[in-house]
């Protein structure tokens, strides 16, 4: 429905396809990298700081190629310490990440000494920024190869398999022996990787990292998850569902953008969009129609609950 | 594996309800940028052009230009900044496509791509980080597309890919801001406290640059005691001061430099929080806004810098249509005025404030 609107009120976004395919790229890596957190029911709010600060070393350093090392590197690290403070330390994880993307964006501000850091092979970065393939840039092919991989992870793999489990319902994981604390340090470190790998992208298209990058990432990547369907409270989603969401975002984006409405508005509509997306889960109308036959029925809403908690309390 | 079939669900309902507000989100985008001449709405997609708006004004629309702007109506600079663009553009037959891309430099790299796919005439560019935008640059150019810059100048290694700049001499605000505190000390030691821009913004730099350059060169007598960023925003800055105050202790500091007049505001309320006279202090700051100038007029603020919001949309649209118009061989740049306000000329019609 997104495609069809979009084609009949701005074709250019489909005639000039890879700029679309560029922003879907822009929002979903990020929320691929996400999906196998929130798969797990966990949370990551640092993904846009972490984005930032591997921008932000991997520009620091000279040799490009040591540079991208050590973001990924980096990457890992955050995911690692995010799981630690999780899972070892008993922190919940919306509290632990969200120190962590404070922690993080003043650490990208200390690296980069408050200001943009160019890369020191400017010219490269321009190439990177070039169609690879076609019309399609590296940003792009990466974007495809992260979706193929995440995929057959969560669908073909084991580890992966197991993601769901865990978020569906964690003792019963455990009592399967799933060894749910190193999912969890798998999760997050995919988590930290993806978003560091975005970091190394934007820096190396924009040919500088800002250690301010990333400010609108991380509501987008949430939303681009949740409109593909997946809940909130894990155990349920595909990295197919983010796709779709983080296309549909993209194209709508893309559309607004080519239609000159200002930014207010495209919230509202993304919004708007973000809304339906959730109160059209048949988790959450049957929810919904529970409670208004509970309360048509002179009963109270809350006593009597007519459906599963746990199945009612749908963010996806 | 059960987790399988538990997997979401499209089922018509949502598809429907989806389906529909996309497809009135797009109608409404479509027909949005058919209803651009409400200025008193203030909206960036009000500056977008119209049958109504070409019909009323005195050349019909000849050139298609994208605005790629960091800010609009939700920034007090730009909700005075727009309608003098929009007017002006109307004027002189240019449709102009705004985007605002909140300082966001991914979000507008990523709209710099949709303007070079749209294939405008020109493209207007200020820059959310002045650093990031080579590449929408050489986009641009390789598109054949020129690219005039409003406001915040690129670096001077991008400025071959830009055919003209319009805005204010930020370096040069933050030196005449350096000057007044010169002037104002008149010799005496004094320590000050610095509030800066937003953290990497290339405005808040080139300021901080010209305000230190200049008091290092003209009055060493003045020392910066502390600094730190307030986000060009009154309550972080308020914040900022009131931590220097406590860190540096009151006592030793005279003074006060902030970048903009919505921050100096913010340092004198914590001036004021901590019972000391912001009268008895040399504070200068850039601006000369609303709420900047009565400031100096009540003697609380000694010495701001004029910058005209109307001024610089404008002229982001005249120097362009030059370019669209005259081919010039030489990038053009046309730096606002740096007008200095003191005490004796605050209530002088020609910097009367406009944001």
């Amino acid at each position: 429905m997104v495609a069809t609107g979009t084609w009949i009120t701005q074709p250019v976004a489909f005639t000039s396809y890879q700029v679309t395919l560029g922003r879907i790229a822009l929002v979903g890596l990020v929320a691929l990298g996400l999906t196998a957190v929130i798969l797990m029911g966990e949370l990551d709010l640092s993904v846009a700081s972490t984005l930032a600060v591997a921008g932000v070393v991997m520009a620091s350093i000279d040799n490009l190629a040591l540079g991208i090392i050590a973001a990924l590197v980096v990457g890992l690290l955050i995911g690692a310490a995010n799981a630690f403070l999780v899972v070892v330390v008993g922190i919940n994880s919306f509290i632990a990440t969200l120190g962590m993307l404070f922690l993080l964006r003043g650490l990208a501000f200390v690296i980069s000494d408050e200001e943009p850091v160019r890369l020191s092979n400017i010219d490269a970065g321009i190439s990177f920024g070039k169609p690879l393939i076609g019309e399609f840039t590296p940003r792009i092919l990466l974007f495809i190869f992260t979706f193929i991989v995440m995929h057959l992870f969560l669908t073909r793999v084991r580890v992966g398999r197991e993601f769901y489990a865990v978020g569906g319902n964690r003792q019963a994981a455990r009592d399967a022996g799933i060894p749910v604390r190193r999912r969890i340090f798998t999760g997050f470190m995919i988590s930290g990787l993806v978003a560091a790998g975005s970091g190394v992208i934007n820096a190396l298209e924009r040919t500088a990292a800002d250690p301010t990058a990333g400010s609108t990432v991380l509501l987008s990547s949430f939303a681009a998850a949740i409109v593909g369907g997946i809940l909130l409270n894990g155990g349920r989603g595909s990295v197919f569902g983010t796709l779709l969401g983080a296309t549909s975002l993209g194209i709508l984006q893309v559309a607004l953008t080519l239609s000159v409405v200002q930014v207010d508005v495209q919230n509202i509509i993304i919004g708007s969009v973000l809304f339906i997306a959730v109160i059209s889960d048949p988790n959450s109308i049957r929810a919904v129609s529970g409670s208004v036959r509970s309360f048509l029925r002179g009963g109270s809403v809350l006593s009597k609950p007519s459906v599963d908690p746990k199945e009612a309390t749908n963010n996806g | 594996m059960d987790n399988h079939r538990k997997e979401s669900k499209i089922t018509p309902f949502r598809v429907l309800s989806l389906g529909l507000v996309v497809a009135a989100s797009l109608l409404f985008a479509a027909c949005g940028g058919d209803d651009s001449d409400d200025s008193s709405s203030g909206s960036a997609a009000s500056t977008a052009t119209t049958t109504e708006a070409a019909a009323t004004t005195e050349a019909a629309a000849q050139y298609e230009v994208f605005a790629l702007l960091p800010q609009g109506n939700d920034q007090p600079y730009g909700t005075t900044y727009l309608p003098p663009m929009m007017a002006k553009a109307d004027e002189l037959g240019i449709n102009l496509n705004i985007t605002n891309s909140q300082y966001d430099a991914d979000k507008q790299a990523s709209e710099c791509e949709v303007a070079v796919a749209a294939n405008p005439d020109l493209i207007i560019l200020w820059p959310a980080v002045g650093d990031t935008v080579r590449p929408c640059l050489e986009a641009a150019k390789d598109a054949g597309i020129p690219v005039t810059v409003t406001n915040s100048d690129v670096n001077p290694e991008d400025k071959d890919l830009t055919e003209a700049y319009s805005g204010p001499d930020t370096y040069g605000q933050g030196a005449a801001s350096g000057e007044l505190m010169c002037e104002f000390a008149d010799g005496q030691d004094i320590g000050i406290i610095m509030v800066n821009g937003l953290t990497g913004n290339s405005t808040a730099i080139d300021r901080e640059n010209g305000f230190e350059d200049t008091i290092n060169e003209q009055c060493a007598n003045v020392t910066i005691l502390a600094r730190q960023p307030g986000n060009w925003n009154k309550d972080d800055s308020q914040l900022a001061a009131s931590e220097m105050i406590s860190a540096v202790g009151a006592e030793n500091i005279q003074g006060a430099y902030a970048a903009d007049d919505t921050m100096v505001a913010g340092v004198i309320d914590a001036l004021k929080a901590r019972g000391i006279d912001p009268a008895d202090m040399i504070i200068t700051s850039i601006g000369n806004t609303f709420l900047g100038n009565p400031l100096v007029v009540s003697g609380e603020l000694d010495g701001t810098v004029f910058q005209s919001s109307s001024w610089d949309g404008e002229h982001a649209v005249t120097v362009a249509h030059q370019v669209l118009t005259n081919d010039p061989a030489a990038r053009i740049v046309e730096f606002m005025p740096s007008v200095k306000v003191t005490a004796d000329n605050a209530d002088d019609s020609s910097v009367a404030p406009e944001w």
